[in-house]
């Protein structure tokens, strides 16, 4: 299997499913926040939110979850109605969110050595594909793990809440006010944005916010007033001063917004330079 | 898929929130009184947990899950021994978040 001349890395491992998707990669070229963003490599979840995800466009074969493609999930919960077969283990998981169907198929010795010492009643760590069949959602595990930590556990949740608030557009509202909750500061430290650290900003819901495909958060903040207006129906635009003042921003960081935003063609003027919509 | 059956995450002072739901917690077994298990909570209260603990013994801590039958205990219907030591900082705030910003990940 393995030659000495030649080892195709991509073909070797993608039976296994841990390599990140390679093929699949989106280039960012036109920067658009209301598109799904690159499938993520394994994504924390809980059962409800795998129950709310939506299938991503026409495919049936992935979901969305918080605006991101979903294929590859980690659930921690209790194994409930083990069965076993000849070629597939079935269980359900339960993790105080919901209950799911899991198979995990049985090929070689380490998945049937694996899959004995998981008994019913034991809080696991499961890796697998989420799928759809026949309506139902349901995981196909490529790994079941017990916990023997169960600070695990704690942690499962926490990470679910933290790639939540990352992928969700909920951070303008909620953002001032989730931050008194946060379990750790680094929590609150943005993770795309490499400008943010020294952005001296007047408005606190700015100074945290998380930036999406590339763009600052401020220019950020002005693209999603001016859709929501566009989506109310505001035919002739929104004036800069009506954007200065919701968003309690400066007028020059405003103004430079405008000109990225513009530049981008994600917003044009309309009846004068002071109004502008989103595209 | 099921979702009818969520346990809401609580500590002693979010309990009496969830009343006749079904919750979760996680306690530190501090002795027992009239069958009942009594714990503290994450949050440094005490409650009293009713029901059968399993037939193995309980570790220092302990998670319950089952129907909040007053504001300061609950029948449990699973018992999980989570070991002798555990971070119940973490697991407070994290019932903090669950009932809060983000419920709707959990409810």
């Amino acid at each position: 299997m393995f030659s000495s001349t030649q080892f195709d890395v991509t073909s070797a491992f993608s039976g296994g499913g841990f390599m990140p998707s390679q093929s699949t990669q989106l280039t960012d070229s036109a920067p658009s926040p209301a598109k799904s963003r690159d499938s993520q490599g394994l994504v924390p979840a809980t059962v409800k939110q795998i129950s709310q995800a939506s299938h991503s466009g026409d495919e049936k074969s992935s979901f969305v979850i918080d605006g991101v493609d979903v294929t590859n999930v980690t659930v921690v919960g209790m194994v409930f109605d083990k069965a076993e077969k000849v070629t597939d283990v079935g269980f359900i998981v339960d993790d105080g969110t919901g209950r799911i169907g899991c198979r995990r198929w049985v090929n070689e010795n380490f998945d049937t050595t694996e899959m004995q010492n998981i008994q019913d009643g034991m809080y696991v760590r499961i890796n697998g594909h989420l799928r759809s069949f026949h309506g139902v959602r349901q995981l196909l595990a490529f790994s079941v793990r017990p916990v023997t930590n169960f600070d695990e556990v704690t942690f499962h949740f926490i990470d679910c809440i933290h790639t939540h608030l990352q992928n969700s557009k909920l951070q303008l509202q909620g953002g001032a006010s989730i931050q008194s909750h946060m379990v750790e500061s680094s929590v609150n430290t943005p993770v795309r944005s490499g400008s943010n650290g020294n952005q001296t900003s007047t408005s606190i819901q700015l100074s945290k916010q998380y930036s999406v495909d590339g763009l600052k958060d401020c220019d950020q903040l002005v693209l999603e007033y001016l859709q929501q207006s566009s989506s109310m129906g505001q035919e002739k635009g929104t004036h800069i001063d009506e954007l200065c003042q919701q968003l309690r921003l400066p007028m020059e960081k405003i103004k430079g917004s405008i000109r990225s935003l513009e530049d981008e063609g994600l917003i044009y003027s309309t009846i004068d330079e002071f109004h502008y919509k989103a595209t | 898929m099921d979702t009818s059956k969520p346990a809401i995450f609580v500590n002693g002072g979010l309990l009496p929130m969830h009343v006749r739901k079904r919750v979760r917690t996680v306690v530190q077994v501090i002795g027992s009184d009239r069958g009942a298990v009594i714990g503290k909570s994450t949050d440094d209260q005490q409650l009293s947990v009713k029901g059968t603990p399993p037939s193995v013994p309980l570790t220092n801590f302990v998670e319950v899950i089952g129907i909040a039958d007053s504001e300061k205990s609950i029948q449990a219907e699973i018992w999980t021994n989570f070991g002798d030591t555990f971070d119940t900082y973490s697991y407070n705030q994290l019932c903090q978040l669950a009932n809060g910003e983000c419920q709707l990940l959990f409810l």
